[in-house]
């Protein structure tokens, strides 16, 4: 492990520790060495006095050449250790007197007398030399040399004792710095407990625990507050996480549901197009054995006609020609459903050829030159020069002119019709452009929207005074897109009406293309309804008088009626048929009429169908409190029932009347007005 | 009396004379015997006090009388020669009997006089003047401090009480150099 890694506890420990080694150690060396240099000193100082009277109690001797008694006085050295030689040379330099110490060998003397006195450090002995003279007067030198033992032994002394204070004093500090140290490293450790809990649980509640106000602390308190900041975020994140896990579950429960629904509409749309040409190829078919007798029809009374007059019987002639009139306009109702079948179907197909356009606009209006003439109308035809030749389906573009034609002579009296051909381009592409105008009675701006529509004619009211099928000018738009062209209207009510019908000037397989067999899809399919439901009403009375009477007038108005005699059976029986409407009787056997009417009313699936109370007891309120829609007193009046069943239950009342009537009479009298 | 001193000390140097063998058996023994004598006797002056009556002025030389044959031959005067203890200098002078001895401050009495020294004790008595001799038990009879050899080595007595008599302080450091002698009767002396 290095040095670096340590754990904060340990590294204040060691900074303590090492500094105050560090200054003991200083300390106690430059204590020593003072101490050692000192005493080295005095040691010298000492042995130089020890020189001084050791030479002035020699001197004399030395003076009178008494080497007993200098040997005498060096001996006194005895007493002092660590001198391990004295030596008194006489003036000459010779060796007079001399001292060693017993247990050490002769010591090494100084090959040649040095000229100072003083004390010198040889090796590790103390030498002084000192001059002995006695009175003033050199009487020889001395030489003391000391194996300093006593600073030796006084080092050592001093070494042991610093040693151990220094030992001691490191303890007491690695004491006080294992207490001390707690103040900077608890803190740290406990935060660093903290970190760890938050890092490996990932639990940002809990906080670092502050002891002290320092730079710790405020470590602790930055730290605290970024994990308050982290848990927040955090708690953002999983409010989130879980709404946008929410949100996609609904997402996902959406999804799947649009899906239920588009297979659903898929199907649907599916069916109602299957159902859509199951009907279309049954109209073409049925037109197809529909005109077979009418032919017949058509042919005899023709041939019938030219017997009559064989045989001048003219006052019959107008019967026949009825007959023949009304069998004509049967045979084109028949073809023009034949050929929106075929539309419908997809099966009309074009036939393009080159044509002379200005031929073929005069050739179908001298045609057509009766039929304007009939209703005391003028014709105004007008040709731009160079209408050259067009490419397309000529028998639709007369088929299309005929009708536009064909409508506005039927609908003007006694004004202008015109029609004017020319040519232009536009979107770089030759059109032709053919204008049928009038002065007739014109046609609502309402009205126009639906114009172009199947089985619609501007107005039910118009339908029945002009006739027609309404299916001219939806054929004639179809046409037209079939070629790439269009159909447009503008009329004012009263004024007269102008279609204009473009036409590419060259028409190909590509431009008939944009057309859309669908677009019939919708219109169609409420059209063609073979048979209506027969609108059912269901009776409850007792009185069989009543019910008879009822059910004859009701019949009479194109409904079918149920009868029953009590409440339950009626209940039964409405659940099964569900009936359009329901009167009710109130006073019947077993359960009375407001009784039925409650159970009738709380069944949701009977609920939405109107009750018309018909009965002798009068409380309308109570009638209009128990949820009846309308209520009639007997004796009823025929018309007046019929009216409220119509309202109540949101039927167009010709409609009603004219599908009933149809059944009726069926008289070709009645039904020349479509077309 | 006077006179008769000084016949007392002629005659002494004239007995000395008449006893050269002595004396030059004595110089031929170790000429350098005297060298160290005349050391001695510098060392002698250097260690002893004499009574501030002993000089006139403080810087006096000490003067050394030599009473009897020269044995020194000349080396005292050598080893002396610009020698001064305590700033005064030294004079060496010969002696004759019948001349004044208190101008002395030591009077080296010569083994030569050896038989006179009663006369010459009796001479010095209560004046401050060291008194140094070679004779044997000249300390004892009334000297002050006596050459004598010990083991070919020159070593000397000294007589305190004689010191004493002579109001001469003598330095411990000499007193424990020298042989301490006893002041005995000269007459019975051998």
């Amino acid at each position: 492990m290095k040095l670096q890694d340590l754990s904060i506890k340990r590294k204040l420990m060691m900074i303590t520790m090492l500094t105050s080694t560090v200054a003991l150690v200083l300390f106690s060396a430059s204590f020593f060495v003072y101490d050692l240099i000192s005493f080295r000193h005095f040691l010298s100082e000492d042995l130089a006095t020890q020189a001084q009277i050791i030479g002035y109690n020699s001197a004399a001797a030395m003076a009178f050449k008494d080497q007993a008694a200098a040997t005498e006085t060096l001996a006194a050295l005895k007493a002092k250790e660590d001198v391990t030689a004295a030596v008194l040379y006489s003036p000459d330099g010779k060796i007079f007197a001399r001292y060693d110490r017993a247990n050490v060998g002769k010591p090494s003397l100084p090959d040649r007398l040095p000229t100072f006195d003083g004390f010198r450090f040889q090796a590790s002995y103390l030498e002084v030399f000192h001059a002995v003279a006695l009175n003033g007067e050199p009487s020889g030198r001395l030489f003391l040399q000391s194996d300093m033992s006593q600073w030796n032994s006084r080092a050592k002394r001093y070494a042991a004792f610093l040693l151990m204070f220094m030992l001691g004093s490191d303890l007491l500090a690695l004491l006080v710095a294992s207490r001390l140290q707690n103040l900077i490293s608890r803190p740290i450790l406990r935060l660093e407990d903290t970190m760890r809990m938050v890092s490996s649980k990932k639990n940002y509640e809990v906080r670092a625990l502050k002891f002290y106000d320092d730079e710790i602390g405020r470590l602790i308190d930055g730290f605290n507050t970024m994990l308050s900041e982290i848990q927040e975020r955090d708690a953002a994140l999983q409010g989130a996480n879980f709404e946008l896990k929410s949100r996609t579950q609904e997402l996902e429960g959406e999804i799947s549901h649009r899906k239920q629904a588009q297979d659903e509409l898929l199907g649907a749309k599916r069916a109602a197009e299957d159902a859509s040409r199951a009907k279309s190829a049954f109209l073409a078919n049925m037109s197809h054995e529909l005109r077979t007798p009418l032919n017949a029809i058509i042919g005899y009374s023709e041939m019938v006609e030219e017997e009559i007059q064989d045989f001048g019987r003219i006052e019959k002639i107008d019967d026949v020609r009825k007959i023949q009139s009304a069998g004509k306009h049967l045979l084109a109702l028949i073809n023009d459903v034949l050929d929106l079948s075929k539309i419908e179907a997809g099966k009309m197909g074009l036939h393009f050829e080159n044509f002379e356009l200005a031929s073929m606009v005069q050739e179908m209006v001298s045609t057509f030159q009766p039929t304007v003439v009939k209703n005391d109308n003028m014709l105004e035809l007008h040709l731009s020069e160079g209408l050259g030749q067009m490419h397309a389906d000529v028998t639709k573009v007369r088929q299309i002119l005929f009708n536009l034609m064909s409508n506005a002579c039927k609908f003007t009296e006694h004004g202008n019709i015109g029609l004017s051909v020319d040519r232009l381009e536009a979107e770089g592409q030759q059109w032709i452009r053919f204008r049928v105008s009038d002065t007739g009675i014109g046609i609502r701006p309402e009205q126009q929207e639906n114009l172009f529509k199947e089985f619609t004619q501007a107005d039910v009211s118009i339908a029945r005074r002009y006739g027609g099928t309404g299916l001219g000018l939806a054929i004639s738009h179809r046409f037209a897109q079939m070629m790439g062209g269009q159909i447009s209207v503008e009329s004012e009510q009263g004024k007269g009406s102008v279609f204009t019908l473009y036409l590419p000037a060259y028409v190909t397989a590509e431009a008939s293309g944009t057309v859309k067999p669908k677009q019939f899809g919708a219109p169609a399919a409420a059209a063609p309804e073979p048979k209506p439901q027969p609108k059912t009403i269901l009776m409850i009375d007792d009185d069989p008088a009543e019910r008879e009477l009822m059910q004859r007038s009701l019949t009479k108005s194109g409904f079918n009626v149920v009868a029953v005699a009590d409440g339950e059976e009626g209940m039964r029986v409405a659940k099964r048929i569900r009936p359009l409407a329901i009167t009710l009787d109130v006073l019947l056997p077993g359960i009375d009429g407001w009784e039925v009417l409650r159970q009738l009313k709380a069944d949701s699936e009977l609920a939405d169908i109107p009750v018309i109370m018909v009965t002798i007891v009068d409380n309308e309120f109570k009638g209009a409190d128990c949820g009846a829609s309308g209520y009639l007193m007997k004796p009823v009046d025929r018309e007046l029932l019929v009216k409220q069943i119509e309202k109540y239950c949101e039927i167009p009342p010709s409609t009603s009347v004219e599908e009933v009537s149809v059944d009726a009479s069926p008289s070709p009298e009645v039904h020349p007005r479509q077309r | 009396m006077l006179m008769k001193f000084r016949i007392v000390a002629v005659c002494l140097i004239c007995a000395a004379l008449a006893f050269p063998s002595r004396a030059q058996t004595v110089d031929s023994a170790d000429s350098s015997e005297y060298l160290i004598k005349a050391g001695f006797i510098f060392n002698f002056a250097n260690l002893m006090q004499w009574p501030a009556s002993a000089f006139s002025k403080p810087d006096s030389p000490i003067v050394i009388g030599i009473l009897g044959a020269d044995t020194f031959g000349g080396t005292l005067d050598e080893v002396l020669s610009g020698k001064k203890v305590n700033g005064r200098s030294f004079v060496v002078k010969h002696l004759k009997w019948g001349m004044d001895l208190k101008d002395c401050n030591i009077v080296f009495v010569s083994s030569s006089e050896s038989a006179h020294l009663e006369e010459i004790f009796r001479l010095l008595k209560g004046l401050p003047i060291l008194t140094i001799g070679e004779t044997a038990s000249f300390a004892r009879r009334g000297g002050i401090i006596n050459f004598i050899l010990v083991d070919d080595k020159v070593r000397f007595e000294v007589n305190v009480e004689a010191a004493k008599q002579a109001d001469i302080s003598i330095s411990s450091r000499l007193l424990a150099l020298a042989k301490i002698v006893p002041q005995t009767d000269g007459s019975k002396a051998p």
